[in-house]
């Protein structure tokens, strides 16, 4: 795992380990707050603030962490990072933290970020961790914006709240409802294992 | 140092300092969070009772408030309510405003709701729902206009609309208006005018 570039630990995180498209993480986030694209892209930020400040607890502090009492630590040191980002968010994002709700003090059991802690921020160094973690971020605000990208426009005929199909479009409000997220995600996790199995016959 | 020492060592420390941490935080945002709140009922405030300027809080108990809004000179403007209550999802939270002789519904907002979108989450449609809110006469109770009605004059005065697909969302907020408008009459008394209202408090 060493052997690989810094470049390459970014990259890996938009698509051959994509956290929603290929290693299914997180799907609880993914799904529930995807029904505007503002909203995919403060949930994915905020999961993002948390991995990175997480892996940087993580990584640091690796060696001392006796293994037994792990996953333990990481718990805590990841809820006390998404507290810090919901009260940032209700003191300074005022309408995204009342859009969010309930979901951003679910991020404490988004299996990206323990994941990542126990897949990669346990066993590598500070700087590797925290490029691992950009890229698997990057990737998983990539995924939340593409998703809610087709749910806005499909469910209400706008993209970030402008208005971009015309009075023609009926929206389907289906695509906002619960149900209408897993048919989206169904969809663009059928592409996407189309486009990774056509690109590995090219490369064979 | 034994195996069992050392883990209670070190997640003792991990959780001193992320208490710590937290704290820390808490006392950085907290005047902020409390400044938003506050901001947001100020203005629902001065929607839902035209010509507040100031508001002042009069009684509060459990998801009830009733403030009163006063012009620039201190009169009265009228009254406006601040409750929660089930939803067909979750709680709605919302304002509406009365006028001083409490004789009419001036104006409805919701602040806060997770119903469903594009049906329920359509009560915050001002085309929808909230015009159909406007002078509403509040003296005997209201009731829900049904099936849908497409303009504000297909209904009589004691009537609101209903969302067509939504109904429970509907009902949950008429209900929720209407019992705190019982509560308001209670408190403000039958009859009385609002400038004999001890304004001390």
């Amino acid at each position: 795992m060493a052997t690989k570039t810094l470049s390459a630990e970014y990259v890996k995180g938009l698509w051959d380990e994509n956290p929603v498209f290929r290693q299914l993480l997180g799907m609880c986030p993914t799904l529930a707050v995807t029904n505007a694209v503002i909203n995919g892209i403060a949930m994915g930020l905020a999961t993002t603030f948390v991995l990175l400040l997480s892996t940087l607890a993580v990584s640091s502090i690796k060696k001392v962490i006796p293994n037994q009492v792990r996953i333990a630590s990481y718990v805590v040191i990841i809820a006390s990072f998404v507290t810090v980002a919901d009260l940032f968010l209700q003191a300074f994002f005022y309408p995204i933290s009342k859009a969010l709700g309930p979901y951003v003090p679910l991020i404490v059991v988004n299996c990206v970020i323990l994941g990542r802690q126990e897949a990669f921020s346990s066993k590598n160094s500070v700087g590797r961790s925290l490029i691992d973690s950009l890229g698997m971020s990057t990737g998983f605000v990539l995924a939340l914006l593409l998703l809610s990208s087709v749910r806005e426009i499909l469910g209400a005929g706008t993209f970030l709240g402008i208005q971009v199909l015309g009075p023609w479009f009926k929206p389907w409000i289906i695509m906002l409802l619960p149900a209408g997220a897993f048919i989206a995600f169904g969809i663009l996790l059928g592409l996407a294992l189309l486009i990774e199995s056509k690109t590995k016959k090219r490369r064979a | 140092m034994s195996l069992s020492a050392r883990m209670i060592l070190v997640l003792t420390c991990v959780g001193l300092i992320s208490g710590g941490f937290l704290a820390g935080v808490d006392l950085w945002t907290k005047d902020k969070i409390a400044s938003n709140v506050q901001q947001e009922i100020e203005q629902a405030i001065r929607t839902v009772v035209p010509g507040t300027a100031v508001s002042e809080k009069l009684h509060e108990e459990r998801a009830f408030t009733l403030y009163a809004g006063k012009t620039e000179d201190g009169t009265l403007a009228g009254y406006a309510v601040y409750t929660s209550g089930a939803g067909f999802q979750d709680t709605i939270t919302l304002m509406f405003g009365t006028d001083v002789e409490l004789q009419k519904l001036t104006r409805l907002t919701i602040l806060k709701q997770t119903e469903t979108p594009g049906l329920g989450a359509n009560i915050e449609s001002e085309d929808l729902f909230l015009k159909y809110w406007e002078d509403r006469d509040i003296q005997a109770g209201l009731s829900l206009h049904k099936p849908a009605a497409s303009s504000p004059n297909e209904l009589t005065p004691f009537e609101i609309n209903t969302i067509t697909g939504a109904t429970i969302s509907s009902e949950s907020v008429l209900n929720l208006v209407n019992l705190s408008l019982d509560k308001l009459k209670e408190i403000i008394g039958p009859g009385q005018s609002g400038s004999s209202e001890k304004d001390g408090n």
